[in-house]
């Protein structure tokens, strides 16, 4: 077998290395493979670069099992997901969510939305120990919440001129997901993080579904909940809390809201954002409160999510 | 519409139980009842393991259990003064289970309420009977509520929902 010396001189003779490391065909021991390792698999070789780090606001998380690669051959950067069987419990909101890191399910749906810029791209291989590794076309963007916040304009501003657009494209991925339900597949982790806003070409695109977690009565429920979160958070341009009211100059006391104008999951988040922003329409804010404490009534489809949302475009 | 002809959805859980008690307790010594079990298979999906071994062996445990259920549920309500020979049974297998032998009638596990409703239409039932878990808001919303549903979209029929 070729060293990684040897392969980086034969593919990219230009490239100059720091420390090669060593060429690895069977990727189970993935906390072993490190910058400068090359992983050879599916008739290519990825130059390892580094472990991908997942970036919040507050927080770093490093995701040992992604590794952030040159694919030799082309130069192009990819990820490769690594096999990691992990089952944890997800804390959403009140709720908390026993969830499987399935690296067959997100190959499954890599090849159902093959060609589909609404999503990542990439495909599956598996190594020698037969291991699924996703091979995954690295998207440069960022993500829809820090997308909004970015925007330099007061909220009234930022909610006339901004807020149509970013609305109409927030509907496209809502479509996107629901071309998955259509075919019996839910994304499974719908969250701000995980829908991109592509540098190159403005695109909206969904990340990372290799989450699964056990069927109930509505399977899509937990996706539909996600993208109303995100619609609280372009509608708002963040999503509110009690606490980060005064920190975001909202003029209104919180004595104003009562439980009910707060999401009936994630209780502190507040969804009837007309108490903070009057001008929002009411069609749009009753949308927004299907997600709230105080809905008698809640989608039962993103179908039905999305008709309310087109309804309310065509009148405004 | 016959009320006296009752389907009763059960799963392998406590609810499913006291909706059982429930109706051994009306119908038991009673005449002209019907009583079908009605099971919707739910098994765990291939997604949550990391092998087809492991899978097929948590298939295997959730049937046998759901087997095991029936047969309780029967014999209770034979306990409970309802003769064996008006107690029916009906089992739809799930679509993704590794086990098909060839069934023709599939569950794909997207809409267990509206199944379940189908089934009462099918079979001219009058009276659908079904547990309720007691879920909060939230759980409700983010995974739905068979009981609920069945509320919502019954029509031209009785509901039992037990709590």
């Amino acid at each position: 077998m070729n060293t990684v010396r040897e392969l980086v001189e034969q593919f990219q003779p230009g490239l100059r290395l720091h420390d090669y490391g060593r060429v690895y065909t069977d990727t189970s021991e993935f906390m072993s493979i490190d910058s400068g390792d090359i992983i050879a698999v599916g008739g290519k070789h990825y130059l390892v670069y580094r472990d991908a780090v997942e970036r919040g606001l507050a927080y770093k998380d490093v995701k040992y099992w992604v590794k952030k690669c040159m694919e030799l051959e082309s130069g192009e950067t990819k990820l490769l997901k690594l096999v990691f069987h992990e089952s944890f419990y997800l804390e959403y909101g009140c709720v908390k969510i026993k969830c499987y890191r399935s690296p067959q399910k997100e190959a499954r749906m890599l090849d159902l939305v093959r060609g589909d810029t609404r999503f990542m791209q990439g495909r599956s291989v598996k190594d020698e120990a037969g291991n699924r590794i996703r091979i995954i076309d690295f998207i440069q963007g960022k993500r829809i919440d820090h997308v909004v916040a970015g925007i330099k304009a007061d909220h009234e501003t930022y909610f006339h001129e901004h807020y149509p657009d970013i609305l109409g494209k927030f509907i496209g991925a809502c479509e996107a997901v629901a071309f998955l339900h259509d075919h019996g597949e839910r994304h499974g982790d719908i969250n701000f993080d995980h829908l991109m806003k592509e540098y190159s070409t403005g695109a909206y695109r969904w990340i990372d579904f290799d989450y699964a977690y056990e069927a109930h009565a509505n399977p899509f429920g937990l996706d539909l909940f996600g993208l109303g979160r995100i619609l609280a958070c372009i509608t708002g341009k963040w999503l509110y809390t009690r606490h980060t009211l005064h920190d975001l100059h909202v003029d209104i006391g919180v004595s104003e809201l009562t439980s009910g104008d707060f999401s009936c999951v994630y209780k502190n988040e507040i969804m009837n954002l007309k108490k903070l922003f009057p001008y929002i329409p009411t069609r749009l804010n009753n949308i927004l409160l299907h997600f709230a404490e105080s809905a008698n009534i809640t989608y039962d489809t993103v179908g039905s999510f999305i008709e309310s949302l087109e309804e309310y475009r065509l009148v405004n | 519409m016959n009320f006296k002809k009752i389907l009763l959805a059960v799963d392998a859980s406590e609810n499913a139980m006291r909706a059982v008690e429930y109706v051994g307790a009306i119908v038991g010594g009673g005449s002209g009842f019907e009583v079908q079990l009605l099971c919707i298979e739910r098994l765990p999906h291939r997604d949550l393991f990391p092998d087809e071994d492991e899978w097929k062996t948590a298939c295997e445990m959730t049937r046998s259990e759901m087997k095991a259920f029936f047969d309780k549920t029967r014999n209770r309500l034979v306990e409970m003064d309802v003769p064996d020979s008006v107690i029916s049974e009906q089992y739809v297998s799930s679509c993704f289970s590794p086990f098909q032998n060839g069934v023709r009638q599939c569950s794909r596990g997207t809409s267990i309420a509206l199944e379940i409703m189908d089934a009462l239409k099918a079979g001219g039932f009058g009276t659908v009977v079904i547990g309720r878990r007691g879920v909060s808001k939230a759980e409700e919303f983010l995974f739905g509520s068979v009981s609920n549903k069945i509320i919502h979209s019954a029509k031209d029929c009785t509901v039992w929902v037990v709590s």
